[in-house]
């Protein structure tokens, strides 16, 4: 019996000076506004604020790309984010998606099987997913046609399919600001060993 | 209309692939906004257009991207008709500074993203640019990343 991964949220800090509320100009105080959790604005979000033309365009395209209605469901697009994740090495953004996933299918199995290393207990459409973000992560790219076969086999359409590349394209972009412009805290993966029956 | 990320990709009207883009409108628009912010922002917060067309072509030769790099190299033709950064697209190590640094740290961060830590931002730091650089250079590594990833996509979709 394999106990299952419970990933405790991470806290980021920026290795560089976010814009303070109180010195923002307009234009940085409209970029900042786009954003779901407009009560608190985070480090992460004053961060990149500081160039407020890319932070406004890439906010809007980034809720698109994981909340647009329709298409893909939404805890394939995580799995998507967590596979580029992963392989980019970010840490934050990966537990933050694997969290995600489990709270949005209501099960730990798959983000257990990830964080232990095996890959091979996913499901098959999990697996197809898993292993096209993986391959689509690397630099350069790995994906095939055969990548897209599968996808296509576990019953994926066109949509889907385009919707599933953007999920792992934008961590590419994402996960490539969170770990080089800062730090994630306090990590703690807690194996939650379970008493056989 | 055609727009970059369907050149990109070898999308035509009445292929299913570009199609089923349009039925995306919010990532057609979004990316294309996205491209011009990092490209040709009307602030450059002093990285001009052909520093950054330079970069991008760098990145994407990195990804192994013929198509991607053809197209920034027509782009970079057009703005540095001195050739004053060819070298810098074309993945030269030996450049004057800043150059060298921020070279080294687009290398680092497109292909070994994981291995990006603190004393790579004060490298840039120490190499003279400021907050606001270092951001808008971090924005214009992870678009063309992103670019190159989805166009791999769209490429893949349309020859399966």
């Amino acid at each position: 019996m394999i106990s299952s991964v419970r990933l405790k949220p991470l806290t980021w800090h920026p290795h560089i000076a976010p814009v303070e509320l109180s010195a923002a100009t307009p234009e940085q105080l409209d970029a900042m506004k786009v954003t779901p959790s407009a009560k608190k604005v985070s480090e992460y979000v004053r961060t990149l604020a500081h160039d407020p033309e890319s932070c406004l365009a890439r906010t809007v395209l980034f809720n698109a790309i994981m909340y647009v209605e329709g298409g893909l469901p939404r805890p394939d697009r995580e799995l998507g984010a967590l596979g580029a994740s992963m392989v980019n090495g970010c840490r934050y953004c990966a537990v933050v998606h694997a969290r995600q996933h489990a709270h949005l299918t209501k099960s730990d199995a798959l983000v257990t099987a990830l964080y232990l290393g095996k890959p091979e207990m996913l499901g098959e459409r999990d697996a197809a997913i898993y292993h096209f973000a993986s391959r689509l992560s690397a630099t350069p790219s790995q994906a095939t046609q055969d990548d897209i076969a599968t996808l296509r086999a576990v019953g994926m359409d066109d949509i889907e399919i385009i919707d599933l590349i953007h999920a792992i394209a934008i961590f590419g972009w994402a996960n490539r600001l969170m770990h080089v412009l800062g730090h994630a805290q306090s990590a703690t993966s807690l194996p939650n060993h379970q008493p056989g029956t | 209309m055609i727009d970059a990320m369907d050149k990109a990709a070898g999308l035509t009207p009445g292929n299913p692939v570009f199609e089923a883009r349009r039925l995306r409108p919010e990532f057609v628009q979004g990316t294309e906004l996205c491209r011009l912010s990092v490209l040709t922002p009307q602030h450059g917060l002093g990285l001009e257009t052909g520093l950054r067309i330079a970069l991008a072509r760098r990145i994407a030769a990195l990804n192994a991207d013929e198509i991607l790099i053809a197209d920034y190299d027509a782009q970079l033709a057009e703005h540095d008709q001195s050739g004053h950064l060819l070298a810098l697209s074309q993945g030269a190590g030996d450049l004057d500074e800043p150059l060298a640094t921020i070279a080294r740290h687009v290398d680092l961060v497109t292909s070994t993203p994981s291995k990006a830590a603190a004393s790579d931002i004060a490298r840039l730091t120490e190499a003279g640019l400021d907050i606001p650089q270092i951001v808008a250079l971090s924005e214009l590594i992870a678009f063309v990343n992103f670019q190159t990833r989805v166009a791999t996509g769209l490429r893949l979709m349309r020859a399966s």
